[in-house]
């Protein structure tokens, strides 16, 4: 089983089929598997070194658990993924140290994915302490010292604050250090789940506007996930929709936005507010029938059947692929392919 | 109420560690004539045998129908006090006017004072009650957390041996350890030790595996974190007040444990004394002189209120929710 | 059309006494619901928007909060001088509110029959049986599908969206004179919150309700709300209907907020507007516009006072420095 595959030089990270599947057990004494939650069930796509890919879709639909089986955090059921030309699933422990180098997350709850009791220096200083105690990195300590000081300024906190707790800060500024200790190791990719979603709305586009500025100092590359469409349209280059574990369209931003194929991006697309009254009393919205579903059947036919308004006979029995439509517009409908 | 706690466990450990050098007479220096003596602040030894002497005879005279004392027994007493004024005893190479001692708290049944017992007894339980729960709270700890970080086989097997050993009936245990390795004070804190943690790795485990899937775990997995690192590094330190408060309120446990075994005959041994062994000492004589287990038993128990006092405190201390947090 | 006060706030002061000092949640608030409208609260976390709203209610915990100042008009009478009975008929019956997390409202012990049952009994006067079919209707008009079969579930066993319904069918069943939603749809996903507003929206216009509606979110009011008062610090910086609001907007904070937030139908890929600074703290606020450490054209006025209102015209009134002396109301 090759664990390398012929680089193309401008593709960073390239995902094959992969699929996160968690069983669900029952029982008090001897557990036993009644069922899976299929969280991720099957997706391809790949991310161009210095492009952002939004990952968009509501509660269920499998992004949270995307980049988290891209992290390593997650043990994926099948698939590959490819960063830089290596299989992250297929690496040992040491070289997948080695390749977490190159990839850091930023976590959706500023509150929670910080360290109460560890100083916010301590905490941006812990990748490089821990890559130095491996021998990947020469540093000495006052080296890093004078790092963290400056990956806090670089992300608009003063320097001064090194010794204090992350009690002592807004969510805001707790969601900066969490980009700062992201940087410290000068990763190539940046994998961030969520990261506005839980801030007031004055200081998400501050932190959108230092998530670019910091993508275009750094030639920084993001998977950037939310539900907030509005935002990943702002901040995307290219966009993906997922629902229910799987990919139904992705394209180009403007593209995606401009044109939406699938039944499932049109109806999320005019379900999403727009700020201007004039605007909201001439639309007309598509409202979805039913809920949100959770995914723990395996299904034989289109994902989005039981919900789509354009249904046909031939959705119910075979499952429809991303299919290239347009140029950079892939598609998973029989709307625009036939099986 | 805390501080309250904190100070007053600050002055007994004070006074255990300071005791040899304190102006208290030895704990185990017996003065046969200063039997059962009550506590006094005021006369010495000498006017309490006196006294004591005066009242038997008295009494004696007054079965017989006098209400004087005669001859004969006005020189027992006289010779009794040129006793008292003059006798020497040789202590550790020094000479002791032996009667005139003032015993603040009485004596016991081989006239050793009770005061200077209480402290050097002090001195025995508590550090009894601290390297034992230390250890526990070791033991408790890193099985504990293991367990409950790395799940499944592990955890499986860690808590499988901690359900067959609470099944147990551990005083039997101990008692059979003791038998087994000979009674003495280190062996006292092992067994104690051994039979405690259990219920610390359990409430560990618990904590563990609630804070295990937090953001901040996988933020420090993402770097790179090993799992020694992210388990004592970032998960501990955040139940360490869990930690706290148990360990306080497991002192007066193992005090009170060593009591029990004491009162059994299987604590520390004489001349040593426990608090426990004081009291058993003074129920033994509970009517007639209270003051033997009045007063270790006072001892005991506001040692005790005070460590709750101050695990209550240190809880709040540590919960980073509370508004008392340091 | 005719308006019809029902609701006036006036100078309404609800402050919350803490061991850091004094936190002026909601510091003068004034405005006035008149039958039929929807009002559109804005404002970010911390704003005072939630506790301005439990205190239209008398819902404030009571140390170590207190309503220092103002009063609530509920048709001309006091609502504050209430006393608990006529407050117990008012509440759930005339006024009602839907939260944000339906889990912490529904009971979780109990079935959506006996709780929706136990609303109409008490406010209605109906007997059990008139009730439950109340309810069933209730159910069926806010969309749940075979609603007498479902009345008789636990909350747990309904998805987000569900019980959010479950909450507007309790909340709407005694046909209140005014619905108060403090973030109806924060929790839900987008295709689920576009179900929940046209609920909302339907009912309200069917039953002639009058609806408060309070959220962070500029695109859910501009589609729900005729007019909106936007709240900074405790206090209402800009009061106007929706369409001035977007388009007209006068206080540099409202300004601010439209700017920052990214729009759906227009591509900006560059950087966003933000305004810099964070909220105030609410501890001990001094007596000054809140706004003006992030504000660009702040003047040394801002610092030292509190601005008065300036009256725009059409019901459009505002709180800043910037529009001086003139057009000062009263």
């Amino acid at each position: 089983m090759e664990t390398q595959i012929v680089l193309d030089n401008d593709i960073l990270l390239d995902v094959r089929n992969l699929k996160v599947h968690f069983p669900i057990e029952e029982g008090v004494l001897l557990r036993k598997v009644v069922g899976t939650i299929r969280a991720v069930d099957g997706i391809d796509f790949e991310i161009r070194k210095g492009e952002t890919l939004g990952l968009v879709g509501e509660s269920g639909c499998g992004k949270s658990t995307t980049a988290r089986a891209i992290a390593q955090l997650y043990e994926p059921t099948a698939g590959e993924i490819y960063l830089e030309g290596k299989d992250l699933c297929k690496l040992n422990r040491e070289d997948l140290l080695k390749a977490r180098m190159h990839m850091q997350m930023i976590f959706q709850d500023p509150y929670a994915s910080l360290n109460p009791r560890m100083t916010i220096g301590d905490t941006i200083a812990e990748p490089l302490e821990i890559y130095r105690g491996r021998g990947f990195l020469q540093v000495s300590s006052s080296d890093i010292r004078k790092r963290v000081e400056d990956l806090l300024e670089k992300v608009g906190l003063s320097r001064y604050f090194v010794n204090r707790f992350p009690h002592e800060f807004s969510g805001g500024q707790k969601q900066r250090i969490g980009i700062a200790r992201a940087l410290a190791l000068n990763p190539k990719l940046i994998l961030a789940d969520e990261p506005v979603s839980a801030l007031d709305v004055s200081i998400q586009s501050q932190i959108l506007n230092l998530l670019h500025d910091l993508q275009e100092e750094f030639g920084l590359t993001y998977l950037f996930i939310a539900h907030d469409l509005a935002v990943i349209r702002h901040i995307s280059t290219r966009v993906a929709v997922m629902y229910l574990g799987v990919i139904v369209e992705i394209a180009e931003s403007a593209e995606l936005y401009r044109d939406p194929l699938h039944p499932y991006t049109r109806a999320l697309l005019s379900a999403v507010p727009i700020p201007d009254p004039q605007v909201e009393r001439t639309r007309k919205r598509i409202i979805l029938e039913g809920d949100v579903p959770s995914p723990d059947r395996e299904r034989h036919g289109c994902y989005f059947y039981d919900r789509c308004s354009q249904k046909m006979d031939v959705c119910q029995t075979n499952i429809p692929h991303l299919a290239q439509v347009k140029p950079d517009h892939r598609v998973a409908c029989f709307l625009y392919f036939n099986p | 109420m805390a501080i309250y706690g904190l100070t007053l466990v600050t002055f007994y450990s004070l006074l255990s560690l300071l005791a040899p050098i304190l102006p208290i007479y030895s704990y185990k220096h017996q003065v046969l004539d200063h039997q059962y003596l009550p506590p006094s602040l005021t006369k010495t030894a000498g006017e309490l045998l006196y006294e004591r002497q005066e009242k038997t005879l008295m009494e004696a005279a007054r079965d017989q129908g006098r209400s004087e004392l005669n001859e004969k027994e006005k020189e027992e007493l006289s010779v009794l006090k040129q006793r008292i004024n003059q006798e020497t005893m040789v202590f550790d190479g020094k000479a002791v006017q032996v009667h005139q001692k003032r015993y603040i708290l009485g004596t016991d049944s081989l006239g050793r004072d009770l005061l200077a017992r209480i402290i050097y007894g002090g001195q025995v339980s508590i550090s009894i009650g601290l390297v034992g729960t230390l250890t526990a709270v070791l033991i408790g700890l890193i099985i504990g957390a293991l367990a409950g970080y790395l799940g499944r086989t592990f955890d499986y097997i860690a808590m499988r041996i901690v359900d067959i050993m609470y099944g147990l009936p551990y005083m039997l245990l101990v008692i059979i350890f003791m038998a087994i390795f000979g009674r003495n004070v280190i062996n006292l804190f092992l067994c104690l030790a051994l039979v405690s943690w259990l219920t610390l790795s359990r409430v560990v485990r618990g904590q563990i595996i609630s804070l295990k899937n937090s953001e901040f775990v996988q933020a420090a997995r993402v770097v790179g974190a090993s799992t020694g690192r992210i388990v004592f590094r970032h998960l501990v330190p955040n139940i360490l007040g869990v930690v706290a408060v148990f360990t306080t309120l497991q002192i007066p446990s193992f005090i009170l444990m060593e009591s029990f075994l004491s009162y059994l005959g299987l604590g520390v041994q004489a001349p040593l004394a426990s608090w426990g062994s004081l009291v058993k000492d003074g129920v033994d004589g509970m009517k007639s002189y209270p003051w033997m287990l009045f007063f270790p038993g006072l001892a005991m128990t506001i040692f005790l209120f005070s460590m709750n006092f101050l695990g209550d405190g240190l809880r709040d201390a540590l919960d980073p929710q509370s508004k008392n947090k340091l | 059309m005719e308006k019809q006060e029902i609701l006036r706030i006036e100078n309404l002061k609800t402050y919350f006494n803490t061991d850091d000092g004094m936190v002026k949640a909601v510091d003068g608030v004034s405005f006035i619901l008149n039958r039929g409208e929807t009002l559109g609260i804005v404002g970010e976390s911390g704003c005072g928007k939630s506790v301005m709203n439990l205190s239209v209610m008398r819902l404030i915990p009571s140390p170590p909060g207190k309503i220092m100042d103002g009063d609530v008009f509920f048709h001309g009478k006091s609502v504050l001088s209430m006393s608990e009975d006529a407050l117990r008929e008012l509440r759930g019956n005339k006024i009602s509110m839907i939260f944000q997390d339906p889990m912490t409202s529904l009971n979780p012990f109990l079935r959506i029959s006996t709780q929706l049952v136990e609303t109409l009994c008490l406010h209605q006067g109906l007997s059990r049986s008139e009730a439950r079919e109340k309810a069933v209707q209730m159910l069926r008009l806010v969309g749940i599908p075979t609603p007498e079969k479902r009345i008789a579930a636990y909350p747990h066993q309904f998805s987000g969206g569900m019980r959010q319904r479950v909450m507007i069918a309790m909340a709407l069943s005694c046909n209140p004179e005014i619905l108060i939603a403090d973030e109806p749809t924060t929790a839900l996903d987008v295709t689920i919150q576009a179900q929940i507003l046209e609920i909302i929206k339907d009912l309200t216009v069917k039953l002639k309700t009058a609806v408060i509606l309070i959220t962070h979110d500029l695109g859910v009011v501009s589609g729900m709300c005729n007019k909106i008062c936007v709240m900074y610090a405790g206090r209402i910086v800009e009061r106007a209907s929706t369409d001035d609001v977007f388009r007209n907007s006068k206080h540099p904070y409202t300004r601010g907020l439209i700017r920052s937030v990214p729009r759906l139908d227009k591509t900006t890929r560059e950087r966003l507007y933000s305004i810099p600074g964070t909220p105030p703290s609410l501890i001990n606020i001094p007596e000054c516009c809140p706004f003006h450490p992030r504000c660009e054209h702040a003047m040394d006025v801002c610092r030292v006072k509190y601005p008065d209102e300036t009256d725009f015209g059409n019901e459009h009134k505002a709180c800043c420095w910037l529009y001086g002396d003139s057009n000062r109301t009263g």
